[in-house]
């Protein structure tokens, strides 16, 4: 009876949420996307013409490059009639556009919608990500975590196990210490002539790709994450202010600087796309980042490493070896507060459609896209199969911490991002000094405000959606 | 006088306004990001902040040797190209008008071009070199080349100015001197060093008065390049200005340092006509 | 030895020819003058003697040196330019020190140079100042002070009066002419004004289109052209042409009957056709029942002081006669004119070649 119940409504809320998809409800509402011309953007980007099918609201998106978005953004948060209703937003800006009321408060929608949204298949720090004071002011687009992709092909080579064995005194596997990574690194940086599995290279060969360009901050969106893989926080938990000056933040900003001889040699201009693009062609033998691109590594359409060797992922190495809770990210969608509630209606509806797990299966099986944040998406055995980085992704995010959300990030990418790049270019003496630098210039914008609004800041309240 | 009216409105609106709005904004503390942040009145805290700032100083410093690097090729290459476009040899009228090509291209575009010439790994400057045997050059890459790689593309885009000024002020001189010259005997460099250079000091003085201003604003090129480093490298005035307002969101601040620059530009002029002046007199 | 020759020298632009196969000497200390209309080649040859133009063709020597080759600073020339040609940056000393540099010169040669022009040029209280702050006729003599210093074997000028007004012009002249006497130096110097050409010149090289017509002593050219051409040319106001025929030992016009002049009898054919070249000075007013007068019809007076100048009609002919002041005739007068037959020219119509020899 009870089941039957149950499975009556559940039809009936199909039909209606079909009723509500096909009655092109939204007719006539047209509504802007300001957004990332990458791929949690760019694979819905053409098919915006089956969501107006739907629900008759056109969806006109404008994608820009990721320096420089948050400013268009932030200006288009303080203006007063806004022309996007749907944001693009990167999860550690939630901070200051959660401040700002920029955002709309997504979490009575997503409690109302839990079912057709699949919210219980939804990796649950995904959504954390993007909550400020426990409300959910976007919804998970694309879920990353920064792992180590490497070259499974040469770490498999015997005669290169044997010469590491030889070398190192250990086996060559994919690296659990820093130390271990950068013995990797070195061991495979190979001049143009030398042999690398047994064939002549004719270009030089480099162990690692690491980005640490200063621009838009990207240096330290490969920094932070080796400085929690050392166990480190952001912020002092008792002052709410800067602990990236830390051990483990010094020993991150040394892992980095030795790692400066096995990259290539314009390394301090390697951007995210720089570096990864290195891996994808296959000219490094390991290089970690942000899974957003990891999926690029197995469609020989867009990397040229799966026609000559094969990629291995793993987790991020550690200080000591022993697991750190990883740290995550989300590329998410957001409604404007400041449209109407029409827009924001449509908005949601867009929301819905855009990173609903139907989509992201979808994008899945294209070959191409987003990174995955649905559990049974990433479990899926046939999908593992051909993308053998999911099972890390699903493992890591058991136990894993958000990214920095604090409403001063755009200040502390910023300086972080120019301190760092100035120490990894010898511009600065010691490590010590450009963190201690860094944290001084942040310091001296937090401490005129109360130590109670700085603590409300770091306060990462559990999201109201869960309860 | 009516007549004067809409030009004085737009003059109003386009340049006093936000000249005055600014210099109100610098003694503000102004986030426009974080509306939660108190937007008051806050003295002369700003410009003490932008004149005890390392990162300020090392803007300034940078700044000005990009200057100095830049006019002083530009000009001795402008005045070169000048001197050989002036010439009554085949193909000149040409090249003249090749050479302005550089400089009637928008800045941007010229941080592009370049970029696609300095990129790591895949620029063709670096494809080109390979040719000759040379070990590729970490143009924008590394702290030491960046702000040569900034000047060559400022060197590339603005030395036509100083040609086309110069070849001017070069076809307007009266050629009688120089056959005097010829007749006398005195060499090409000695009639150029004393015949022709100080007849041509007055244009030159006014050329590289105009490129020091540009130069001192210069913004376009490295936005493009380098955004400022690597490091701090390519960090010039603009790129501070705009950081402080629009990556830190400082509007105040923001301003505070556009005033000091603009203070200081002001004081540079003056004591460069001044001591220019003292040359004429003596 | 001639301090210049040209032998057949020829100027080409491309394919124009503007000096054709010129000759000429200019003998040691000699002041030459090349006068002729604009564009007839004076200008070109200085240049080409100066060296800022190649010679095309023939040969050009100085001081017994073929120089066609020669640098233009090896040819011990200096040059004085029309439009004085000053480093104007320079005050009037260093003019002069910039001319004297290429000779390496020690400082106080240099400085006993300068004086020494300045001396002779008026110069001494000038040294300091640029040349903007001097006149026309000054900075003339800057230019000149600057060619001298050099003490060059042949001193060019081209046009160097005619950018001053006529008062100057005729004061610098002068000083032109002392400065020759005083340093007895080879002087080329181009002008297309017959006045300083015949004032300043040993030897005039009247040219036209790139041809010499003549070369003499003023006096020479001026009594006894050797065409048309130099005819009319030299003097001033022009001598008088008409058109005229020989027939039975009379040259006849329209109004105009004239025995023929005793130094040309045997020497025209019956019924050539001449042209009759007379000076305004050879029209003089007739005695009563004198011989082959002319009557003629007076148009305008010109009153010059001691002269005036008649424009008269004869028959068709528009004439000028230069007469005495006193008692000349008013416009509409009927006077009574005599033709000078010792100063009666004669050309051929044909060449314009003079008939007198």
């Amino acid at each position: 009876m009870r089941p039957f119940l149950l499975a009556g409504i559940a039809a009936a809320l199909t039909v209606s949420a079909m009723t509500a998809v096909h009655a092109k409800d939204y007719e006539g509402v047209e509504l802007k996307m300001l957004a990332i011309g990458d791929t949690s953007v760019t694979r819905l980007a053409p098919i915006v013409g089956e969501f107006e099918e739907l629900t008759g609201a056109k969806v006109q998106i404008d994608m820009f490059p990721y320096p420089g978005l948050i400013d268009k953004i932030v200006i288009e948060a303080s203006a007063n009639r806004p022309s996007y209703q749907l944001m693009w937003v990167d999860s550690p800006w939630v901070g200051v556009l959660g401040e700002s009321g920029a955002l709309e408060d997504l979490t009575d929608w997503v409690k109302r919608d839990a079912e057709e949204i699949h919210l219980d298949d939804i990796i649950p720090i995904q959504l954390q990500e993007n909550t400020w004071q426990g409300r959910l002011l976007a919804f998970p687009a694309s879920g990353m975590i920064w792992h180590q992709n490497y070259r499974k092909d040469l770490y498999e080579h015997p005669d290169e196990q044997a010469a590491f064995q030889e070398k190192y005194g250990y086996e060559l596997a994919p690296a659990q210490t820093w130390d271990q990574y950068i013995d990797i690194a070195e061991f495979f940086t190979r001049a143009a002539g030398e042999t690398l599995a047994g064939e002549t290279l004719d270009k030089d060969f480099y162990g690692n790709a690491q980005a640490y360009s200063r621009v838009a901050g990207a240096i330290t969106h490969d920094f932070f994450p080796i400085m929690r893989s050392f166990g480190g926080q952001y912020w002092d938990p008792e002052t709410g202010l800067c602990a990236m000056d830390g051990q483990a933040a010094l020993a991150a900003a040394d892992v980095m600087k030795r790692l400066v001889a096995f990259n290539p040699p314009d390394y301090l201009g390697l951007m995210w796309d720089i570096r990864t693009g290195y891996m994808e062609r296959g000219e490094v033998a390991q290089s970690s980042y942000w899974s957003v691109r990891t999926v690029r590594l197995t469609n020989p359409d867009e990397a040229v490493l799966p026609t000559i060797g094969e990629a291995g992922y793993a987790p991020s190495p550690t200080g000591d070896g022993e697991p750190q809770p990883t740290m995550t990210g989300a590329l998410s969608f957001g409604i404007n507060s400041k449209a109407s509630d029409r827009e924001k209606e449509a908005a949601w509806e867009f929301i819905k459609w855009g990173t609903s797990r139907d989509m992201m299966r979808r994008f899945a099986e294209e070959g191409s896209g987003v990174s995955q944040f649905h559990k049974s998406i990433l479990a899926d055995p046939a999908l593992q199969e051909d993308y053998p980085y999911y099972q890390v992704l699903l493992e890591t995010q058991e136990n894993a911490q958000r990214r920095i959300f604090h409403p001063f990030y755009a200040d502390v990418e910023e300086v972080f991002g120019v301190e760092l790049n100035k120490f990894m270019a010898g511009e600065t003496e010691t490590a010590e000094e450009a963190l201690t630098n860094g944290c001084t210039k942040i310091n001296t914008r937090l401490k005129v405000f109360p130590e109670e609004l700085r603590l409300r800041w770091i306060n990462d309240a559990p999201a109201a959606i869960f309860q | 006088m009516i007549f004067l009216l809409p030009a004085m409105l737009v003059l109003f609106l386009t340049t006093i306004y936000p000249m005055l709005y600014a210099g109100y904004l610098s003694f503000r503390s102004y986030d426009l990001a974080k509306p939660f942040v108190p937007r008051v009145f806050v003295g002369w805290s700003n410009y003490q902040q932008v004149l005890t700032s390392g990162d300020f100083l090392n803007a300034l410093s940078i700044t000005f040797q990009l200057m100095v690097i830049t006019l002083s090729i530009q000009l001795v290459v402008g005045v070169g190209l000048a001197l050989l476009v002036t010439q009554r040899l085949p193909g000149m009228g040409i090249a003249r008008t090749l050479l302005l090509i550089p400089m009637m291209i928008s800045p941007v575009i010229v941080g592009l071009v370049w970029l696609f010439l300095y990129f790591p790994e895949l620029g063709y400057l670096n494809y080109f070199l390979s040719f000759v045997g040379l070990d590729p050059i970490p143009w924008i890459t590394s702290p030491n080349w960046a702000l040569w790689a900034i000047a060559i593309a400022d060197i590339w885009q603005w030395t036509p100015f100083i040609m086309m000024g110069t070849a001017a002020a070069l076809t307007s001189l009266s050629p009688e001197p120089y056959e005097a010259a010829r007749i006398d005997g005195n060499t090409r460099w000695q009639v150029f060093r004393h015949v022709t250079l100080p007849q041509l000091k007055p244009v030159l003085v006014s050329l590289v008065f105009l490129r020091a201003i540009d130069a001192f604003k210069i913004y376009d090129i490295i936005f493009v390049l380098t955004k400022g480093g690597p490091g701090d490298s390519t960090e010039v005035l603009s790129l501070y200005i705009y950081r402080q307002s629009f990556t830190f969101w400082q509007m105040g601040v923001g301003a505070a340092a556009s005033f000091v620059s603009l203070i200081i530009i002001v004081v540079l002029i003056t004591l460069f006509f001044k001591s220019l002046n003292r040359d004429q007199t003596a | 030895m001639s301090a210049i020759t040209l032998r057949s020298v020829v100027k080409r632009y491309g394919s124009v020819e503007v000096v054709h196969g010129i000759d000429l000497d200019v003998e040691e200390g000699e002041f030459v003058v090349l006068l002729g209309p604009s564009g007839c080649g004076k200008t070109t040859t200085l240049r080409m003697v100066a060296g800022l133009e190649d010679v095309s063709d023939g040969e050009l020597s100085i001081a017994g040196r073929r120089v066609n080759e020669v640098a233009p600073k090896d040819r011990g020339v200096a040059m004085v330019f029309q439009n004085y040609a000053l480093y104007p940056h320079m005050s009037v000393r260093q003019n002069m020190e910039f001319a004297l540099r290429p000779l390496g010169l020690d400082a106080a040669e240099v400085d006993r140079r300068i004086q020494e022009a300045a001396g002779i040029l008026g110069l001494g209280e000038l040294l300091a100042r640029k040349p903007a702050q001097l006149s026309g006729g000054q900075r003339q003599r800057v230019a000149m002070g600057r060619a001298m210093v050099r003490t060059p074997d042949v001193f060019l000028f081209d046009e160097p009066l005619s950018n001053l007004d006529a008062k100057l012009r005729t004061q610098v002249r002068l000083e032109i002419g002392k400065l020759h006497n005083r340093l007895g130096t080879t002087v080329l110097y181009v002008t297309h004004d017959q006045v300083e050409a015949m004032t300043l010149a040993d030897k005039i090289v009247v040219m036209q289109n790139g041809h010499i017509e003549q070369v003499g002593t003023p006096e020479q050219v001026y009594a006894h052209p050797n065409n048309m051409f130099v005819a009319s040319f030299i003097g001033s106001p022009s001598m008088n042409m008409i058109p005229a025929r020989h027939e039975g030992g009379r040259l006849r016009a329209e109004g105009l009957d004239l025995a023929v002049p005793s130094r040309f009898e045997g020497k025209l054919p019956e019924g050539q056709d001449v042209v009759i070249g007379i000076r305004p000075t050879g029209l003089q007013r007739a005695e009563p029942g004198a011989a082959d007068a002319v009557v003629a019809r007076v148009e305008v007076t010109e009153f010059l002081g001691n002269e005036a100048l008649l424009d008269i009609r004869v028959g068709d002919h528009e004439l000028i006669a230069e007469i005495p002041a006193a008692g000349r005739p008013a416009p509409g007068d009927e006077v009574s004119l005599t033709f000078d037959p010792s100063v009666i020219h004669l050309f051929d119509p044909q060449t314009g070649a003079t008939l007198s020899r």
